[in-house]
């Protein structure tokens, strides 16, 4: 039976396991190709304290973090229209998660282009209504761009985040709101009394995976804004791919990336604990 | 009777105009990017129309031609048929594996389960060490090998497999089959819906697959679609509708397989994330 | 496999809908086979509308960024040129006759690489040097 096992446990073990204890050595040691690994201790931890780009990316991962809830409010209520049974639901459903399969490469490019500062299609529904007189650089500002870019997240994950709700919802039986109904609550007691607490498990998996997505969402930032303008977009995954490889510093990335992790965990630790239990992981490759 | 007929009918109404509002602003990007494609207009033209102007499909043909786009098209394409091949194979012997009491099976599931806390891109300082060490840079098993085995498909197949009745299996296996005929015979095409999934899921991964492809490959004509697609974005930048069109033809595969196997995209997704 | 199980594994759309594209990519490679033999034909005519013999006709190929050179031809008597080695998708082709004018440069897109193409319209000789 092991033999079964071993194709995939070798590739998890080369890819994963190693990887992540590798990455514990490489954040202590000064690593270098050409001569042996010189032992450092924590001196990168600290380098890293003093880093106003690594403060910076921290706080930019934890507003793609706050943005989630955003996002999984919207694929509520979506996911409450779509589940009335109205004619034409499943091409609904298709049209608002056509966008989650697509690459996210192609899709930075489009709303990098829609946000363009001279001919975005953005700037263009603004000024026809006349809400703003110049056009907005989205992408160049430094209030704008990491907003802009959470919004272009948003509107990618909205189906994924409609899907797990819809699944939730449909394990609702039906009897429940037609009791409610007999006993007089209205539409909106019966959402607060029934549909969300039987909801809980399916709204904090929707956040779990929130939560993964700002630690994954390398594409999108590096597409739309590389970062900038002066890392005000930049997430640590970003700052750990610069480090790595257009830095050229191996052992700093790994001190990062244990950073991002350790965080990761904790996180995904808690919004598990608060959903009461195992809420599961997806593993968004 | 009549008002409450009504009342339904008005609901049912603003339920409509409230997802068609919904639905044109998903729909909106693509649009928008189709008919730019088809236009090559607001690229610098300032205001843009809404229908488009004089629609021609020569875009397509550029990006056919001046970009190597079917070498990048091969590329992705090899890459994908790699991971696919192995990601059935190895998940369905992992699975059925599991699906038989042996010593250290709980270990294993808990291994693996805590394999799904770790995200791809906590790996990728050491995983570009190790593909450097093996050698496999720039090579399309370099490109494919972080992606063979996936563990939200493992515990799909096992869900399958399980609900095989064991009879079956018994049967099989006094008739003398080997463990890896019963998983041939038996499993597999019991579990095709499982396996569609496999398929569905593992192809959407490394199709679009950006920043492994970025990190390890070095030359140009090993490029997969999403590197070609972002290199030509920062050497032409806004200057061409062939971007767009670019954009459309790497969207197309995509859109396509989703329209075609909802269903086991949904069900990956959705068991994958209940822990199967 | 049975004949008729055959014919339902066909149906399923993830064998027909792969099948129908296989289909539809070999057909048009085969039409391209035929079609590309490269040749480009088209007609010069002066500033009042008749055909000018002797004309030389510029076939330049474009880039994203650059434009380079291909061929140059004579029109016949009627007024009709032909060039037989193109190799790209998109050209760009000028008609001049020395006292006579230039005509502007016409671009002229193909759906493939040397595809064979007549020119609707002909190309204008301008008066003017």
């Amino acid at each position: 039976m092991w033999v079964f096992l071993l194709p995939s446990l070798a590739v998890f073990l080369l890819y994963r396991i190693l990887p992540l204890a590798w990455n514990g050595v490489l954040s202590v040691q000064q690593f270098s190709p050409f001569a042996p690994a010189q032992w450092l201790g924590l001196d990168h931890y600290r380098e890293m304290a003093d880093d106003a780009v690594f403060w910076r990316s921290l706080v930019n991962t934890l507003w793609f973090m706050a943005s989630a809830p955003v996002g999984i409010v919207l694929a509520l209520a979506i996911s409450l229209m779509v589940n009335t049974g109205i004619r034409g639901r499943d091409v609904y459903r298709t049209i608002v998660f056509l966008s989650y399969p697509l690459m996210t490469v192609a899709v930075g490019i489009i709303w990098r282009w829609m946000y363009d500062e001279k001919v975005g299609l953005f700037n263009f529904i603004l000024r026809s209504l006349h809400l703003i007189d110049t056009p907005l650089a989205f992408l160049q500002s430094f209030e704008l761009a990491l907003p802009s870019v959470l919004l272009a997240n948003v509107w990618q994950i909205l189906g994924f985040y409609m899907i797990i709700l819809l699944a939730g919802l449909q394990t609702i039986p039906q009897n429940l709101y037609e009791a409610a109904a007999i006993d007089g609550a209205g539409p909106w007691r019966q959402f607060r009394r029934i549909t969300l607490p039987l909801l809980r498990p399916s709204l904090f998996l929707a956040f779990v995976i929130g939560i993964m997505t700002s630690f994954t969402s390398f594409d999108l930032v590096y597409v739309m804004t590389q970062g900038g303008p002066s890392h005000r977009s930049e997430l640590l995954i970003t700052y750990i791919y610069k480090a790595a490889f257009e830095l050229s510093r191996i052992d700093y990335a790994a001190a990062l990336t244990v950073v991002q992790f350790v965080l990761l965990v904790t996180l995904t630790w808690l919004g598990n604990r608060l959903a009461g239990g195992d809420a599961g992981s997806v593993e968004a490759g | 009777m009549t008002t409450k007929r009504t009342a339904r009918a008005w609901k049912h109404a603003s339920l409509h105009l409230a997802m068609v509002a919904v639905s044109f602003c998903m729909l909106l990007p693509f649009y928008w990017v189709l008919k730019t494609s088809l236009t090559g207009e607001n690229i610098f033209v300032y205001p843009p129309s809404v229908v488009p102007v004089h629609p021609h499909p020569f875009y397509y043909v550029d990006v056919w031609y001046y970009i190597p786009f079917p070498r990048y098209l091969l590329n992705s394409v090899v890459v994908s048929a790699l991971s696919i091949a192995a990601n059935v194979v190895f998940n369905a012997l992992a699975a059925y594996a599991l699906t038989r009491h042996f010593r250290g099976r709980g270990a294993i599931i808990t291994v693996l389960l805590s394999c799904m806390m770790i995200p791809f891109q906590t790996t990728i300082v050491p995983a570009y060490l190790i593909t450097a060490k093996l050698g496999l840079l720039n090579s399309y098993l370099g490109l494919a090998l972080p992606t063979f085995s996936t563990i939200v498909c493992i515990f799909v197949y096992k869900a399958s497999f399980e609900a095989v009745p064991r009879s079956l299996i018994d049967a099989a296996r006094i008739d003398g089959l080997s463990e890896l005929a019963i998983i041939r015979r038996i499993m597999l095409p019991l579990a095709t819906s499982a396996v569609a999934t496999n398929v569905v899921l593992s192809f959407i991964w490394s199709w679009n697959n950006f920043l492994w492809p970025l990190i390890i490959v070095r030359d140009p004509l090993m490029q997969t679609l999403p590197l070609g697609l972002s290199r030509f974005l920062s050497y032409h930048e806004n200057t061409t509708g062939a971007l767009y069109a670019f954009c459309i033809m790497v969207l197309a595969p995509g859109i396509l397989l989703f329209l075609m196997a909802q269903k086991e995209f949904i069900r990956g997704l959705t068991s994958g994330a209940t822990k199967g | 496999m049975t004949r008729s199980m055959l014919l339902r594994a066909v149906r399923h759309r993830f064998v027909a809908v792969p099948l129908a594209i296989a289909v539809a990519v070999a057909a048009w490679n085969v039409y391209v086979a035929a079609h590309d033999d490269g040749i480009v034909r088209g007609e010069v005519v002066g500033p009042d509308g008749r055909p000018v013999a002797g004309a030389t006709v510029t076939m330049m190929e474009q880039n994203f960024t650059t434009n380079s050179d291909r061929g140059k031809t004579l029109t016949r008597d009627d007024g009709s040129f032909e060039f037989t080695d193109n190799r790209s998708h998109n050209i760009q082709l000028r008609a001049e006759k020395p006292g006579v004018g230039r005509s502007d440069r016409v671009v002229v897109r193909l759906y493939f690489q040397a595809q064979n193409v007549t020119l609707h319209e002909p190309l204008r000789i301008k008066a003017g040097s």
